[in-house]
């Protein structure tokens, strides 16, 4: 294995100190009624006490989400108030990069020296999910009210301003797709392919029960402190039985059909960040060592997002000397089908090799917490085959692309 | 004389209570005492409560005003001129206590004086102060200062600190340290050379002090701020939420130490902590607060978020809990043991009096056993090895075979002919079925053949019933129930069975359910006129289920048939004297109560029996229409005691025991007994 040094030295991601909740998919689930940032830190409590990690050995917490939520101006600090502790820490915001982002950036603060334990904590809900109203003196209306979820997902603003029409939904996230996937010429019936693929993938992991390990089961209590219901698996994945039923899906832009396509849905995902010494401390296997080696952003030309994590990984290979042959596991987030076929494509890679254990095109999109666990999923992959490189990258709202290799270190394994 | 064991009046400076049946009469005089402290009718001195506008001062001011009001006593009470007022949020309970007329009696007898802290209010020397309790803040200094500034002015003056922690060496004064909510909490732990007629006259007055060693801190502190302590461990070791710990806390415990600092107030931290503190200093680590305790202190911020919780827990590992939670309180009690704070049956009852404990720490640690116990501790020690360096007495287990330990509930002495059962426990459970057979074993063994059976005249005030917590296992297990009534009715009859001669005697203010039971089987039943008694099991419901729905029928006369069925049926209380003759034999003032019962027990006086018919028992007459109950719990319990009184009575009293037993576990499996008050707390207590 080539050895490339890690951007933050000092940072290391304690194996097995993660985990979150199930995606459900909006609507489908309790969480459509809790205030989110509740339940994201008391799921990082509970995921964290069945992880055998006590809260207190935190000193900081990096979070994220991107919907707005009910106090999240007091961001972290309320978000660990919620889990009965004080610490400080930040929130951040970068649509569906932000999982990633915060990963990245609990590093920095572990290389600062500033702190030692920094807890990430990713979620969002996409249910019930609040309108926004603006004063906006240049519109007829002088105010302007924002649905988050719909309208914003529905209409890029500096998209929107570049010739796309948003009255036909050309600004739309779909129609991102159909343009890339014209864009790239891809043939409908191999992204149909890859997207049955993707779904045998995820079946196959789930029966084998790799997801356990980092999903965790949850009930949730209402006001009345009554169980209103279970978190218990990934609600909203479509049941694809053979290849003929994508090929027959009608397509809602070129080469984007129901299945080939994520869904909207809420969760919560958490991991750990500290120095070497605590890392060792805390890890549930202290021979495995991950460190992050490098990460990368790349913003594509308006309307063809789902190209735009290919060429931020395109920018991390050149800037560490890597190769994808180099890479143990291989992650993506997806939002569409279309991404991992442009990747493929510009990089002739397999696509088969990528997303062992599933992908958001499958389980769902909550986007602050959803790179968290492809992350979380990509880790585990790679200490099941040993160790090596991992590449993990995604594309999020405003035509960006984000990406990032992880090294992890088996002693008893092949790096 | 002989007894099992020394009697916790006995602490107190009084001899053995068979003396107070000899003597026919209480072993103190209230007006005497009154006068030994306050001075003679006529020139009173005052009872002074510094810091009277805090929550002891102003709690006792009430407690305290409200039982020496007959004694023309001035009651001052002396704060900072900016102080809270604390007294006058006290007078809409006071009104719900006593009423208007006597709330504002009480409320005008006490006399609000500010000062500065520094120097005494001129007016105070008017009042001729005789009696100090001091309420001021937990700083010693301050404390000190205050009762040289007092001694200064009336060297005379006896000087008692309501502290939350300091020991008596530290303050120079004795202590007499009282128990939340202070203005009906009946319990003072006292520290003091010798039993002072102000203790005295506390327990004359009704309340119940308690003899404890000069240590630092309290026993119910040690017991309450450690559980406190262990909850908060708890949480740091495994995550779960403070309210989801409290909760199964109080399952396997009894209180909710947590919630119960929120509903006490800011400052509830703040004691606990400074408890907790002192005891770290002086005996190690398992005392040494948590940082969340620390904050909490320093913030006055609450355990229970304002925001509600989303997310459940449930108990993955119960053996962890245990060891989290019962591991350091098992170990603070072995120092308590070893240190010898109190009587044993003191340390045991204080948690269950003023804590909410379901069963006493030592009774609790009795049915875990010594090696379990032990091996609690150990594995606690793992997971926290600091707490493993000191403090840990484990050979204190070791000795639960002695008559201390077995008999933490029932007592039993003797004079050669008459034998005396006290029983200290305001509810029966099995431990108290099980103290009292070993108490009737005892007394057979000694030859006795005469025996009064009654309260302990000092930590039972009352006889409130059975303890409702042993019937949740019945709620969904019928053999559990059963074995419940069978044998509970089986030591019961022991007290018909095996004496010549019984005596029930009802020496407090009520006597209800299963104690009523306990007490109707004995050959005679006397109560003081004052006392209520009565059979409440159809309000719950349940089925009574120690022989109540025949036995009282057979000890009486058919014409009263029907105010047995009332008392079963409506589960009002009475006034003895109303049942005097079919319910009871006798009733009275105490004097007349103890000379009674001591010569009916004694021989002396020849008072049949009344007879008990042993062969099945007709029910044609005399059984009155019952207004409806208006409610279909209720109207479904009334059904259930009907037939189990009609099935007991058609049977030989040999048969009935099964019988009713077999009734009584059957409606526990009800649905009506599982929506009612036992269901409901199962519901709230178990099914966490």
């Amino acid at each position: 294995m080539k050895e490339v040094s890690p951007v933050y030295p000092k940072a290391f991601i304690p194996y097995g100190t993660w985990g979150g909740s199930w995606f459900p998919a909006w609507h489908t689930s309790p969480l459509a009624e809790v205030n989110i940032a509740k339940f994201a830190a008391e799921g990082m409590a509970f995921v964290f006490g069945k992880k055998g990690i006590p809260l207190s050995e935190l000193d900081y917490l990096a979070s994220g989400s991107t919907i707005p939520w009910l106090y999240k101006f007091w961001a972290s600090p309320y978000l660990s108030h919620s889990f009965g502790k004080r610490l400080p820490g930040f929130h951040i915001e970068q649509a569906c990069a932000t999982g990633l982002q915060v990963v990245i950036k609990a590093a920095a603060q572990v290389q600062s020296g500033s702190h030692s334990v920094v807890g990430v904590l990713t979620f969002d809900k996409t249910s019930n999910s609040p309108a926004g109203v603006f004063p906006n003196y240049g519109t007829y209306r002088r105010t302007e009210v924002i649905s988050d979820i719909w309208d914003n997902f529905g209409y890029d603003p500096s998209t929107g301003q570049t010739g796309f029409n948003q009255a036909k939904g050309e600004t739309s996230m779909i129609a991102c797709a159909g343009r890339a996937a014209r864009k790239y010429k891809l043939d409908k019936n191999e992204v149909a392919e890859l997207a049955h693929h993707r779904y045998q993938q995820y079946y196959s992991a789930k029966e084998s029960g790799k997801l356990n390990k980092f999903l965790f089961p949850m009930t949730i209590l209402d006001v009345r402190g009554q169980k209103i219901g279970e978190v218990d698996d990934d609600t909203g994945v479509r049941k694809y039985n053979s290849l003929d039923q994508f090929k027959a899906e009608r397509e809602l832009d070129t080469c984007v059909t129901a299945g080939g396509q994520t869904h909207a849905s809420d969760g919560m995902f958490t991991m750990i960040v500290a120095t070497e010494e605590k890392a060792r401390e805390l890890s549930k296997n202290p021979e495995i060592t991950i460190q992050l080696i490098a990460a990368a952003e790349y913003r594509t030309e308006p309307g063809f997002m789902p190209d735009a994590p290919t060429y931020a990984v395109k920018q991390l290979l050149e800037r560490t000397g890597l190769t994808m042959d180099d890479m143990t596991a291989v992650y993506d987030h997806n939002p569409f089908a279309v991404n991992d076929a442009i990747f493929a494509k510009v990089f002739n890679y397999d696509w088969h090799k990528m997303n062992d254990t599933g992908c958001p095109m499958i389980y769902g999109h909550p986007q602050g917490p959803t790179l968290v666990r492809v992350t979380v999923e990509a880790l585990e992959r790679t200490v099941e085959l040993g160790g090596g490189y991992a590449m993990i990258f995604g594309c999020a709202a405003g035509d960006v692309g984000i990406a990032a290799i992880f090294k992890v270190t088996d002693s008893k394994g092949r790096s | 004389m002989k007894s099992m064991r020394q009697s916790t009046l006995q602490t107190l400076g009084f001899k053995p209570i068979i003396d107070i049946f000899k003597n026919g009469r209480m072993p103190f005089d209230i007006d005497e005492l009154v006068d030994e402290v306050f001075g003679p009718a006529g020139n009173r001195g005052a009872l002074v409560i510094s810091g009277g506008n805090g929550i002891v001062g102003s709690g006792k001011a009430m407690q305290l005003g409200s039982r020496l009001l007959p004694y023309d006593i001035p009651i001052i009470t002396l704060d900072l001129p900016n102080a809270p007022d604390g007294l006058g949020q006290q007078y809409s309970g006071l009104k719900a206590s006593f009423g208007a007329k006597t709330a504002d009696e009480i409320m005008s007898n006490i006399i609000r004086l500010s000062y500065n802290g520094a120097s005494l209010p001129k007016a105070l020397k008017g009042y001729k102060p005789r009696f100090l309790l001091e309420a001021i803040p937990e700083i010693l200094q301050l404390k000190k200062s205050h009762y040289e500034m007092m001694r200064a002015h009336f060297s005379e003056i006896e000087i008692r600190s309501v502290t939350s922690g300091f020991p008596m060496k530290e303050l120079g004064v004795g202590i007499l340290h009282p128990s939340f909510p202070h203005q009906i909490n009946k319990i003072w732990e006292v520290i003091e050379e010798k039993p002072s007629p102000i203790t005295h006259l506390l327990l004359a007055l009704g309340l119940i002090p308690i003899p404890v060693s000069d240590n630092w801190s309290f026993v119910l502190d040690v017991l309450f701020c450690g559980i406190t302590l262990a909850a908060t461990r708890c949480n740091q070791a495994v995550n779960m939420p403070y309210w989801k710990i409290d909760k199964y806390v109080r399952r396997l415990v009894g209180p909710n130490p947590l919630r119960a600092h929120d509903v006490i107030g800011p400052g509830a931290c703040f004691l606990t902590w400074s408890c907790l503190h002192h005891l770290a200093e002086t005996y190690g680590e398992v005392f040494r607060p948590t940082p969340e305790l620390v904050r909490r202190k320093n913030s006055g911020e609450t355990w229970y978020s304002s925001d509600r919780p989303v997310v459940d827990w449930d108990m993955d590992d119960e053996e962890e809990f245990e060891s989290w939670v019962l591991g350091p309180l098992f170990q603070m009690t072995s120092l308590i043991l070893h240190e010898q704070r109190a009587h044993l049956s003191y340390m045991n009852a204080i948690g269950e009096l003023c804590a909410q404990f379901t069963k006493g720490i030592l009774a609790f640690i009795r049915n875990y056993g010594a090696d379990r116990a032990i091996a609690i501790v150990e594995k606690y020690h793992q997971k926290h090895p600091a707490a493993a360096q000191s403090c840990w007495y484990p050979d204190v287990f070791a000795k639960m075979d002695t008559p201390e330990w077995e008999q933490l509930y029932v007592n039993a002495e003797h004079d050669g002919q008459v034998g005396l059962i006290t029983i200290s426990r305001e509810s029966l459970n099995w431990d108290v079925i099980n103290e009292l057979n070993r108490a009737i074993d005892w007394l057979k063994r000694e030859g006795i053949d005469s025996v009064i059976i009654t309260g302990d005249f000092h930590l039972s005030t009352q006889m409130v019933g059975a303890d409702t917590t042993e019937f949740f296992p019945a709620l969904s297990d019928e053999n559990k129930g059963y074995k419940v009534a069978l044998n509970w009715s089986k030591a019961a009859r022991r007290l018909n069975d095996e004496f010549k001669t019984s005596v029930g005697f009802i020496n407090g203010k009520r006597c209800l359910g299963g104690m009523m039971e306990l007490m109707m089987h004995c050959h005679y039943i006397i109560a003081l006129d004052s006392a209520r008694l009565g059979m409440p099991e159809v309000t719950l419901p349940v089925v009574p289920g120690m022989e109540g729905c025949h036995w009282a029928i057979r000890k009486t006369d058919p014409a009263n048939y029907g105010k047995v069925f009332n008392l079963l049926l409506t589960g009002k209380s009475v006034k003895a004297k109303e049942v005097e003759g079919w319910l009871i034999d006798f009733a009275g003032s105490m004097e007349d109560c103890l000379k009674k019962a001591w010569a009916l027990a004694s021989g002396k006086d020849s008072t049949p029996k009344r007879k008990l018919t042993e062969s099945a028992v007709k029910l044609s007459a005399g059984i009155p229409d019952q207004p409806p109950a208006g409610n279909p719990l209720m109207e479904a319990g009334r059904k259930a005691i009907f037939d189990c009184i009609k099935a007991s009575c058609a049977v030989p009293l040999s048969q009935a025991i099964e019988v009713q037993a077999k009734h009584s576990a059957g409606f526990m499996t009800t649905k009506s007994c599982q929506k009612g008050v036992i269901g409901g707390s199962y519901k709230k207590m178990m099914a966490v």
